[in-house]
């Protein structure tokens, strides 16, 4: 498999999901793994944990299948491909520039506005649902929550307080 | 009383992707956008902190401008943060800002990727794909929600928006309707609804 085919397919992968890193699995499965076989099982199953341990956009991984095929320019170059469709976002604010002055499509994105909060809220309780799968992650959860929130305490020294909160709690636990 | 900069460009409604640029120079706009980019729990985290950095703190773009700006990234097909950085990039610094903020963006996930599949073998049965579920994963999820409350404040109040956010979790949440079809649903409700409502 040439550079070229891996940076169509994870383009149009990309794309089709919408820049949705876990939809892109069974895809990159299928093409990768399944009918080219130019990536072991185990190397995907990687490409996807890390996908989960790393910060940022949760699509990124598949700069790891390409620093496995075809090492750092695979990696630059797959990273680049997926964010290529962004652009599109130019356009599609322009337009929207363009008829925002009428009274129309204030209502509009007074809708928008307020069905993407509902939407925000959806995605956090489906988070929710797979990542607190125990009492540790919860108590974590709560009380960076409570820090946050009501004390309104500083990201970092939250951060700090719940890494040593669940690191502690995993030691008791283990008792 | 947060409305001040609204009433200065009334009475247009937000001045999405207007080419206003300021307040942010090109290594302060990387700043953010790495700090975007260092954020967990995916879309959402990096949401919050843009939501923190550039409504909150900086005061450069208004709660309503933030979720419509978020809005219109959910219906590009690339990923909604990727498009939320070409948006902001743009407005704050160009074409040059854009490449400035994507870079920023990825660049934590894009080294730590890489250093990590160099690693692969090394790292396999490591300690911190264990640790991670119990300590950074569930406090990132808190610093969504305090994010996401904090956006929609406006929203939760008695009325047409929070019967519009309502339905629009069910339709996802529980019903699993398409994203995009729902924000399109709620836009066009909003248009019926609030139809020579000034404030809308």
């Amino acid at each position: 498999m040439s550079l070229y085919e891996l940076l169509g397919l994870v383009f149009t992968f990309n794309v089709m999901t919408f820049g949705n890193g876990p939809v892109m699995i069974p895809l990159l499965q299928e093409s990768l793994v399944e009918q080219r076989g130019v990536l072991s099982q185990d190397q995907l199953l990687y490409a996807f944990t890390i996908a989960r341990v790393t910060p940022g956009q949760a699509n990124v991984y598949v700069a790891s299948i390409g620093y496995m095929l075809f090492g750092l320019p695979g990696a630059i170059l797959t990273t680049a491909v997926i964010l290529l469709p962004g652009y599109l976002m130019l356009p599609a604010l322009r337009l929207y520039r363009r008829f925002s002055a009428a009274g129309a499509v204030r209502g509009f994105t007074r809708g928008l506005t307020s069905a993407s909060v509902g939407l925000i809220f959806a995605a956090v309780v489906n988070i929710a649902r797979t990542s607190l799968d125990s009492w540790i992650p919860w108590m974590v959860f709560l009380v960076t929550l409570a820090l946050a929130q009501l004390l309104k305490l500083n990201p970092i020294i939250s951060l700090a307080v719940a890494v040593a909160l669940g690191l502690g709690l995993r030691f008791l636990a283990g008792l | 009383v947060e409305r001040t900069r609204g009433e200065e460009a009334a009475p247009a409604p937000p001045a999405l992707g207007s080419d206003d640029r300021g307040r942010l120079g090109l290594f302060e706009l990387f700043v953010v956008f790495v700090k975007a980019g260092l954020a967990f729990g995916g879309g959402l985290g990096i949401l919050a902190v843009l939501e923190d950095e550039l409504v909150k703190k900086r005061r450069t773009l208004s709660p309503e401008e933030f979720l419509a700006v978020y809005g219109i990234g959910r219906v590009i097909p690339s990923g909604t943060m990727t498009a939320l950085t070409i948006a902001y990039g743009s407005r704050f610094a160009g074409l040059l800002g854009t490449v400035v903020a994507l870079t920023g963006m990825v660049l934590p996930a894009f080294v730590l990727t890489v250093l990590l599949t160099a690693g692969y073998g090394y790292l396999r049965e490591g300690a911190l794909f264990e640790v991670l579920p119990i300590t950074i994963l569930p406090a990132a999820l808190a610093f969504i929600l305090v994010a996401a409350l904090r956006l929609g404040k406006h929203v939760f109040r008695p009325g047409f928006d929070l019967i519009l956010a309502a339905a629009a979790f069910v339709g996802s949440y529980a019903v699993g309707l398409n994203t995009a079809l729902l924000l399109v649903a709620g836009g066009l409700a909003g248009l019926l609804f609030f139809r020579g409502d000034r404030r809308a």
